[in-house]
C-alpha cells in the first residue's frame, strides 16, 4: 500500500522510467523524507484529506509523487499557502514541505508567522545546507567554511552564520512540537519517520503546529558519494544543528473553526440592516435651497461633532427617499485641527459628493468660517457658532448668515457633546432642509442602543431651533 | 511457542535503482552489492540482491530514497510475473474523479438602505458573495474594510486573519482560493505592489480571489490621499508573465457593494483574480447602499484542492516545465483573456446628444458628472462616458459614441494619463484611426480633479 501515485504522470508526462522514478539525484535525502511522509499518511489513514504544499527548491515537484491534494507555492510562501488551506477546510491535513532556501531565507517571515500563529499545520523542513535546484549556492544553513558557488572561498562572517531553525521555531510560543532529525543511519532514519508521523498526528488531532527539521544529504552539490555525504552530515552538520526534540508541549486539542454561516437572518443582523420601513416626513424636496442637489459643508475642529452631524444629515436624506452622501475630511487634516465634511442631499442622485461651493456652511469655529465662508454660493446660508465668532458679515448680501451659540447652549444643557445637535436644530430652523421630525428620526436611529440620551438630544435640537428663530426675528427687526 | 512470522525480504526492479548505494552499507548480512555492469536502460550501476542470508530486517528498504526502489516482498508474492507498475500492492483508494458542488442562492428579506462608507459597502458585498475567508494587512486608506471584516466574519462563521504582510496575505488567498472558496483582501497601492508576485501565481495556477485596492498617492510611500495611479499596474503590470485581470472601477458606495459581488462571480467564472479599484476618497465616502435580494452560499468547484476525498486528485500549480506545455498554456490564457472582453462595462450620462465627451472613473467621474450638469446649464452639450471596467476597456461602447463626439476630455487623478493611455490603446487596437482631439484634466499627489476645474477646462476649449 502506498500514498505514492502508481505512475508519476506529472513527471515528464510519466514517460519511460520517469513514471516510476523521482526527479531527485541518486542518494538525495528528499526521497527518504518523501517515503516516511507517505508512510505516515498511509498509517494515519488521512490520504483523502491531505493537502501537500510543495515549495520552490528541489522538492518543487513533490506533487509528482503524492496521491493527495497538491498545491505548489511561490518561493518561501508554502506555510502561508498552507494556512490558507487550513482556514478553508480545518478538516484537511495540510503539510508544508520546504527546503532551507525556501523556509529559512526568502520565506522566513511567513515561516515564523505561521509557527507563532500556532494553527495546526505540519511543516517538514529539509535542511541540506545548500541550494540544490539553482545549482549549489549558499543556503542560510550553509556551514561556516563550507564552499558553495556563492561562497567560493568558504562561508565566512561576511556571509552571516548558519541559521538554526529548529531552535528558533522552538522558542516561539505558537508551536507545540519541534524536532530535528537526520537520515544518515538506520537509527536516525527510524527517528525521522517517527517524528514526521507524530507531527502529522498532532495536526490530525487539532493540537497545534508541529515542525520537523530533517538534516538531509545533497550528494550532488556536496560533490560527495551518497555514503560520504551521509558521513558529512553526521560529522559536520550535527555539531552545528544538534539532533533531538526541541520542544514538546503537545496538549489538548484546541483548534476548531466555526462552520461558515449563510443564514439570512444572521447576515441582516450582523450588518445592521432593518426591514422596518422608515417613516417619511418631507412633503417635498427643499427646492428653495437648490432645485436638485443641495450641497453642505460642515466644518469645525476635532471634537465638534461635525462628522456625526454630517452623517445624520445624509442618513435623514436617505430615510426620506432622497439621495445623500457624506465625505469626511480626509488625510492628515483629520488628525487634530480642522475637521470638515462635505454633505449632499439630492432629489434623485448626488452627482458630485464634494462641496467646493456649498449651498450651506455650518461652521463650528472661526478658522472654518474664514476658510469656507468665501466658498458659499450666492443665495446660500452660513450658520456659525456665535459663542466663538461674533457679528459675522456675509461676503455677499444674498447670503443669509445665522449666528447661534452652539457651545453655550450645549454647555447650558450640561453636555458639550450635543453641540452638533444644537447646530442641526439651527440648520433646520434657518434653512428648512427637512422638517424637525426627519432630523429627530435620524437621531433616534443613531441612538438606538443609547435610548437614554434621546431626551437630551431632543432638548438640544429644540434649543437650536429656538435660537435660530430668535436670531432671524431679531435681524428682521 | 508463538509462531514467528517470516519477515518480508526486499526485492528490486533494477530499472528503478539509481545506484546511490545507500542500501549497501546498512546490510550487515552482506546481501547487497553493486552489479558488475551498467544497466543499459538507466545508465547507472544498480545494486543486486543475494538474499540467501537475508533476515528481512528491512533496513535496506528504509534506506532507499526511491519510492519504487527497494520494497518488501510479502510472503508468497511473486514479483517477476507482475507488471512493474502494479507491483506495489493495492492503492489505498482509487484516485477520485473531482466533483462540482454548486453554489446556492439564499434569499434575503427586503431591507431599507444602509448608509455606509464605500469600504464598508465593499466588505458587505464580499460577505454577500459568500466570502467567509478574508486575509489582510492594514494599510490606509483601506483599513475600514479589514476592520469591518474582523468584526463581522466571526459572527458569520468566517475567518479574518491579519497576515504578517501583504506577501503572506496573497499567499493565504492562494491557499483558500486554491481550496475553491471565495477569498479577498483590502489593500492600498504599496500593499498591492507587494502582492503582485502572488497575483501572477494565482493567474498561472488559475486561482480565484478578489483584491480591493483603495488607491492612494505614490510612488513610494507617497501619501494616504486618493489617486488613480495604479491603473497601469492593473492593466499592464500584474506581476511577471502573461497576466491580466478584470479590473472594476466603482464610483459610488452602492457600486462598491455591487461590483465587489460581481468581482466574486467573475473570479470564479474565469478562475482568475479580479480587482476592484477605488480611490481613497470613495473608500471614505458614505452613501446610500441597497442590499440585493439574495446572498451566495458558495459551493466547491471540481478543480479545487479542498482536502477531501472528492477533490483528492487535484493540483494547484503554475508550473509548466516543458516549453511546449507552457506555450500551450499561455495560448489558452490568451484565449481566456479574449473571452473576458464580454465583461467590459460602462455607464453613460447625457450622451444622447453630447459633443464634448468626458471620460472618467471612480470619484473623478462624480466630479465629471457634476461638471456635465454645469456645462449643460451653460449650453454646452457635454456627456460622460464612465468605464466601469478599465480592463477590459469598454471600447465598443466608447466607439459607438465617437461619431458625434467633437472632443474627448479625460478626467483623472494621476500625472501620466493612465486612463487616457488605456483609452488610446483600446481604440488603437480596435482599429479606430481618426480620433477627436483628446485633452485632459489631471490632478494628482492626493488631489482629485474638481468639478469647477473640469467646467473651466471645457469652457476654455470651447472658447467660452
Ligand atoms: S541537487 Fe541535491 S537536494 Fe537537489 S535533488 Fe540533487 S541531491 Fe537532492
Ligand atoms: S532486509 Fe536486512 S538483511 Fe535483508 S538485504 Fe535488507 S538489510 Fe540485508
Ligand atoms: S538505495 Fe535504492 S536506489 Fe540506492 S542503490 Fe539501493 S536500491 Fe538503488
Amino acid at each position: 500500500m502506498s500514498v505514492f501515485y502508481e505512475k508519476f504522470e506529472r513527471h515528464a508526462h510519466g514517460e519511460g522510467l520517469k513514471g516510476q522514478s523521482t526527479h531527485y539525484c541518486a542518494g538525495c535525502g528528499h526521497g527518504l523524507a518523501h517515503k516516511y511522509l507517505a508512510d505516515a499518511i498511509a498509517e494515519l489513514g488521512i490520504q483523502d484529506t491531505t493537502v501537500l504544499v510543495s515549495p520552490v527548491g528541489c522538492s518543487v515537484f513533490a506533487y509528482y509523487y503524492f496521491d493527495t491534494g497538491n498545491t505548489q507555492a511561490a518561493h518561501g510562501r508554502a506555510a502561508a499557502v498552507a494556512l490558507g488551506h487550513k482556514m478553508a477546510n480545518p478538516e484537511a491535513t495540510v503539510i508544508s514541505y520546504q527546503g532551507d532556501g525556501d523556509l529559512a531565507s526568502i520565506g522566513l517571515a511567513e515561516t515564523v508567522a505561521a509557527a507563532q500563529l500556532g494553527a495546526p499545520i505540519t511543516v517538514i523542513f529539509i535542511n541540506n545546507a545548500i541550494y540544490g535546484m539553482t545549482g549549489g549556492q549558499m543556503a542560510p544553513t550553509t556551514l561556516m567554511g563550507q564552499k558553495t558557488a556563492t561562497s567560493p572561498d568558504g562561508r565566512n562572517q561576511f556571509n552571516g552564520m548558519p541559521i538554526k531553525m529548529a531552535e528558533l521555531i522552538a522558542q516561539l510560543d505558537g508551536p507545540v512540537y519541534v524536532e530535528r532529525v537526520a537520515l544518515f543511519s538506520p537509527a536516525e532514519r527510524r527517528k525521522a519517520a517517527k517524528a514526521i508521523k507524530k507531527a502529522i498526528q498532532i495536526q490530525k488531532e487539532g493540537r497545534g503546529y508541529a515542525f520537523v527539521e530533517v538534516l538531509a544529504e545533497c550528494p550532488t552539490h556536496l560533490k560527495l558519494m551518497p555514503d560520504q555525504s551521509e558521513k558529512w552530515v553526521k560529522e559536520n552538520m550535527v555539531p552545528i544543528f544538534p539532533l533531538g526534540v526541541k520542544k514538546d508541549t503537545v496538549g489538548e486539542p484546541w483548534f476548531k473553526l466555526a462552520e461558515p454561516d449563510f443564514d439570512a437572518k444572521h447576515f441582516v443582523k450582523a450588518v445592521g440592516a432593518s426591514s422596518d420601513a422608515t417613516d417619511r416626513f418631507c412633503k417635498t424636496f427643499a427646492t428653495h435651497l437648490n432645485p436638485i442637489d443641495i450641497s453642505l459643508k460642515l466644518a469645525g475642529s476635532g471634537g465638534d461633532g461635525a462628522q456625526t452631524a454630517a452623517m445624520l444629515i445624509a442618513t435623514a436624506a436617505i430615510n426620506e427617499g432622497f439621495d445623500g452622501t457624506h465625505i469626511p475630511a480626509y488625510g492628515p487634516e483629520s488628525r487634530g485641527g480642522t475637521s470638515y465634511a462635505d454633505v449632499h442631499v439630492a432629489k434623485d442622485e448626488v452627482l458630485n459628493p464634494a462641496s467646493p461651493t456649498p449651498d450651506i456652511l455650518l461652521a463650528f469655529n472661526a478658522p472654518s468660517l474664514a476658510k469656507f465662508g468665501i466658498t458659499v454660493k450666492k443665495g446660500g446660508f452660513i450658520l456659525y457658532d456665535s459663542s466663538i465668532a461674533k457679528d459675522v458679515k456675509p461676503m455677499d448680501p444674498s447670503i443669509t448668515v445665522v449666528g447661534v451659540p452652539f457651545a453655550e447652549i450645549a454647555a447650558g444643557l450640561g453636555n458639550m457633546v450635543v453641540k452638533n445637535i444644537v447646530a442641526l436644530g439651527a440648520l433646520q430652523a434657518a434653512t428648512g432642509l427637512f422638517p424637525k421630525e426627519t432630523f429627530m428620526a435620524a437621531i433616534k436611529q443613531a441612538l438606538k442602543d443609547k435610548a437614554k440620551l434621546i431626551p437630551l438630544n431632543e432638548q438640544a435640537f429644540d434649543a437650536g431651533v429656538k435660537a435660530a428663530q430668535e436670531f432671524l426675528a431679531a435681524k428682521k427687526r | 511457542m508463538a509462531q514467528v512470522k517470516e519477515r518480508p525480504k526486499p526485492f528490486l526492479v533494477s530499472d528503478y535503482c539509481k545506484g546511490c548505494g545507500r542500501c549497501v552499507s546498512v546490510c550487515v548480512k552482506g546481501c547487497i552489492a553493486f552489479a558488475d555492469e551498467i544497466n543499459p536502460t538507466t545508465g547507472v550501476v544498480p545494486i543486486v540482491l543475494d538474499l540467501e542470508k537475508c533476515t528481512g530486517c528491512g533496513l535496506c528498504i528504509d534506506a532507499c530514497p526511491e519510492p519504487y526502489g527497494l520494497r518488501a516482498l510479502e510472503a508468497g508474492e511473486e514479483f517477476e510475473l507482475q507488471d512493474p507498475a502494479k507491483l506495489f500492492g493495492d492503492k489505498l483508494r482509487e484516485v477520485t474523479k473531482p466533483v462540482d458542488i454548486p453554489a446556492e442562492k439564499v434569499a434575503l428579506p427586503k431591507t431599507g438602505p444602509l448608509v455606509i462608507k464605500g469600504n464598508y459597502a465593499s466588505a458587505i458585498g464580499a460577505i454577500l458573495a459568500g466570502c467567509r475567508h478574508v486575509f489582510g494587512y492594514p494599510i490606509t486608506p483601506s483599513t475600514e474594510g479589514a476592520e469591518l471584516m474582523a468584526k463581522l466574519q466571526p459572527k458569520l462563521g468566517g475567518v479574518f486573519l491579519q497576515a504578517v504582510s501583504e506577501v503572506a496575505t496573497v499567499n493565504h488567498m492562494y491557499g483558500t482560493g486554491g481550496a475553491g472558496l471565495p477569498t479577498m483582501t483590502f489593500t492600498s497601492s504599496p500593499g498591492f505592489s507587494l502582492m503582485l508576485e502572488g497575483v501572477s501565481y494565482m493567474i498561472g495556477a488559475e486561482v480565484p480571489g478578489v483584491f480591493v485596492n483603495i488607491m492612494r498617492g505614490g510612488p513610494g510611500l507617497g501619501n494616504i490621499a486618493p489617486e488613480q495611479a495604479d491603473v497601469k499596474l492593473a492593466c499592464h503590470g500584474l506581476g511577471h508573465g502573461h497576466t491580466h485581470a478584470i479590473t472594476l472601477m466603482p464610483s459610488t458606495p452602492q457600486e462598491m457593494l455591487d461590483l465587489t459581488i460581481l468581482a466574486f462571480e467573475l473570479t470564479f467564472k474565469y478562475r482568475s483574480p479580479v480587482l476592484v479599484m477605488a480611490d481613497g476618497y470613495l473608500g471614505q465616502m458614505t452613501g446610500k447602499v441597497q442590499l440585493p435580494d439574495h446572498m451566495i452560499k458558495p459551493g466547491i468547484p471540481s478543480w479545487a484542492v479542498y482536502g477531501d476525498r472528492d477533490h483528492r486528485g487535484n493540483l494547484i500549480s503554475s508550473i509548466q516545465l516543458q516549453e511546449s506545455d507552457l506555450e500551450v498554456f499561455n495560448r489558452y490564457l490568451q484565449t481566456k483573456y479574449e473571452s473576458m472582453k464580454v465583461e467590459a462595462r460602462s455607464e453613460t450620462f447625457l450622451t444622447d446628444d453630447s459633443e464634448i465627451l468626458l471620460v472618467a472613473c471612480n470619484t473623478p467621474a462624480r466630479a465629471a458628472k457634476g461638471a456635465v450638469q454645469n456645462l449643460r446649464d451653460h449650453g454646452i452639450k457635454a456627456g460622460l462616458f464612465r468605464p466601469i471596467t478599465i480592463w477590459p476597456f469598454p471600447v465598443d461602447q466608447l466607439k459607438a459614441l465617437l461619431p458625434k463626439t467633437k472632443r474627448l476630455v479625460v478626467v483623472e487623478a494621476n500625472a501620466g494619463g493612465q486612463i487616457e493611455n488605456e483609452l488610446r490603446l483600446a481604440l488603437s487596437l480596435a482599429g479606430v484611426e481618426k480620433l477627436p482631439p483628446i485633452t485632459s484634466v489631471r490632478r494628482f499627489g492626493g488631489l482629485l480633479p474638481q468639478q469647477t476645474e473640469v467646467v473651466d477646462h471645457v469652457m476654455s476649449i470651447c472658447g467660452k
